[in-house]
């Protein structure tokens, strides 16, 4: 890395920057209007999350934020299990959700054969009636993005990988993405005012490595690499769950529905998408717009037609 | 996406299937009142345009003076969208691009043509004497403004409902209702105007237009309440819905038609529109708090309240 910067300080500058108030100012009015051509389209690319296999270490967590720069939240007892990332937000573009499902039971039953307070005898002959589910979060990057639809700027954009990215240069805030994301993703930050979340890492996969998350996940429960390929590894992993009697294993957004389009990252369960803090059935808000309009524009054309009812019938 | 695994033969309990799920945006008071005072610009520009357009000898003078009252609430409505921004200074990054599948897109473009428009009409309106040879560009631009004061009045309720909150997500009818409310807010801008003119014609006008539309505009509210209602049960107290329903139906109906029928003096009718303004304001209120106020929101508030669970400090030190 250092290296690199001595090379990209020894390069020549052709030309200087205008500096000065108004060329600030300028470049504020200008910059956001200029456009580029969009680089050729890519293989999608996305991330194929196997709960069964996370132990919610966190390293996807501490990962993206080394990655990507995002500051600490502070130290927040959520007082909810190992969770104290809480949500998804601005700072934190991973979260590791831990769900306790343990049944309730009297404390200290006296197991047979066992003296002590502790023993390994009664460890193993404690009932196994619960499970400890964890998942690593994360932005869907939806084929068809509601928060990208919702972007008055076009700041939110389908990169070619077809993820979903946010450009923190035109970005201006008007929390129209946060409104519109069905999985509580997307987050206006109070430090910059700007959305923020999860980029699939743009930056490392235009150099061809893989997200800082999936690379440093110990279990391979995140995988990352071509959505097709992607999907094709989940089906096996869903058959043989099955085959070997884990029977409520299911994909959730690996293919579309009537009401929302098919996820980028996409993820492996074994209970209810609610359970996960997911949406049962999420429902893309635009499939409404239309309607939403045709009935806005016939009442307040049948307001004014009441209002020049009234007053011919008035007497003017 | 398949949909609900199979049952586990115990219950069990832990997850996040109590959560609410989405984030609720950073709108807050700003836009309550930013959905009045678009009400109003809009409002009194169509119902003054229309007017004027459909009989000039009556309403010309009110809908003169009613043009740069309407540029003044726009000037203020645009004010507070900037400043609702989390990057004011990025408001012109609204204009990059023109997507018509973005509601705040199309709302932001029809603001601003809107605005052209209406500003040539005030401007006409306050020039002193009479110009004749300005009076036809005055009319073109009445008639140039009226679709996109109409979009402008439209777009703000299709924004709020088409989203994935809570509470906006099933308002179908909230565009109907803000678009007829703002109709109605425009008629009683109007009336008010021409009382304190002394324009009796357009009085008698609009006195009678505005009780008809009082009673009109609950037609899309009791839709628009039936749309949402699982929200308002959800996060108002019995006792707080029943002060939004006497809001609704006495400070927002019967008082104003009681204003209206009490006599013509100017004091009385502008009791009246602001009896209806005033109404209108809280039940936008209402409407914007419908995602804010979730269950666990509500919890999380009330811990922090007692100081038990500090919400998180986030600072960019680490």
């Amino acid at each position: 890395m250092a290296s690199r910067e001595v090379v990209v300080a020894e390069l020549p500058q052709h030309s200087k920057p205008a500096v000065g108030s108004l060329s600030d100012l300028a470049r504020r009015l200008v910059d956001p209007f200029r456009t580029v051509s969009p680089p050729e389209p890519r293989p999608a690319t996305g991330f194929f999350t196997d709960t069964t296999v996370c132990i919610g270490c966190k390293a996807c967590e501490v990962a993206c934020k080394e990655w990507n720069l995002l500051p600490a939240d502070g130290l927040h007892w959520t007082g909810n299990s190992y969770d104290n990332t809480d949500e998804l937000s601005a700072t934190s573009w991973r979260h590791v959700k831990f769900i306790e499902q343990l049944a309730e039971r009297p404390s200290a039953a006296p197991v047979a054969g066992a003296t002590s307070a502790f023993s390994l005898e009664r460890l193993l002959q404690e009932p196994k009636d619960g499970r400890w589910l964890m998942m690593s979060d994360v932005c869907k990057h939806c084929a068809a993005a509601p928060c990208q639809q919702a972007c008055p700027t076009g700041a939110i954009i389908h990169t070619e990988f077809e993820s979903v990215f946010i450009q923190p240069d035109i970005c201006n805030g008007c929390s129209s993405c946060v409104s519109a994301c069905p999985f509580g993703v997307v987050t206006r930050s109070s430090l910059d005012g700007h959305s923020h979340k999860c980029t699939l890492c743009y930056d490392r996969q235009r150099d061809g490595l893989v997200p800082a998350c999936a690379k440093a996940c110990p279990t391979q429960s995140i995988q990352f690499g071509p959505i097709d390929e992607l999907r094709e590894r989940a089906r096996a992993r869903v058959r043989e769950l099955h085959g070997r009697g884990v029977a409520e294993a299911y994909l959730y957004g690996d293919v579309p529905t009537a009401s929302y389009s098919e996820l980028n990252s996409f993820y492996l369960l074994v209970d209810r998408p609610a359970v996960y803090g997911l949406p049962d059935g999420p429902v893309n808000p635009w499939l409404s717009m239309k309607g939403d309009y045709l009935r806005t524009i016939g009442s307040g054309l049948a307001t004014i037609a009441a209002l020049l009812a009234a007053i011919w019938l008035g007497g003017i | 996406m398949r949909i609900g695994a199979p049952a586990l033969a115990t219950p069990l309990r832990g997850g996040y299937a109590e959560r609410t799920i989405t984030h609720a945006p950073a709108w807050g008071w700003l836009v309550a009142w930013d959905l009045l005072f678009n009400g109003i610009t809009t409002g009194l520009f169509l119902v003054a345009a229309v007017c004027e357009l459909a009989a000039l000898d009556v309403f010309a003078r009110a809908a003169r003076a009613a043009y740069p009252v309407a540029l003044v609430f726009l000037l203020i409505d645009l004010a507070s969208l900037v400043f609702d921004l989390g990057d004011p200074l990025r408001f012109h990054h609204m204009l990059r691009v023109v997507k018509l599948g973005s509601p705040m897109s199309v709302g932001t473009w029809c603001l601003t043509l809107y605005s052209l428009p209406l500003t040539v009409a005030a401007a006409i309106s306050v020039l002193p004497g009479e110009w004749p040879s300005l009076e036809a560009v005055r009319r073109v631009a009445i008639i140039v403004g009226l679709p996109f004061a109409l979009g402008s009045a439209v777009y703000k309720g299709v924004l709020l409902s088409t989203s994935a909150q809570p509470g906006w997500k099933d308002a179908r009818w909230l565009g109907g209702y803000l678009t007829s409310s703002a109709i109605t807010l425009g008629c009683a801008g109007m009336l008010s105007l021409s009382a304190v003119m002394g324009e009796e014609r357009a009085v008698a006008a609009f006195r009678f237009a505005l009780g008809i539309l009082v009673m009109v505009n609950l037609i899309p509210l009791g839709r628009l309440a039936a749309d949402v209602r699982s929200a308002l049960v959800r996060i108002y107290s019995p006792r707080e819905l029943v002060g939004l329903t006497a809001v609704c139906l006495v400070g927002g109906t019967l008082l104003p038609l009681f204003f209206l029928l009490a006599g013509k003096a100017p004091g009385v009718l502008v009791a009246a529109a602001l009896c209806i303004a005033l109404a209108g304001l809280a039940i936008r209120f209402a409407i914007v708090r419908l995602p804010h106020a979730s269950p666990w929101r509500t919890e999380r508030q009330l811990r922090g309240n007692q100081g038990s669970v500090p919400r998180r400090q986030k600072t960019w030190s680490t």
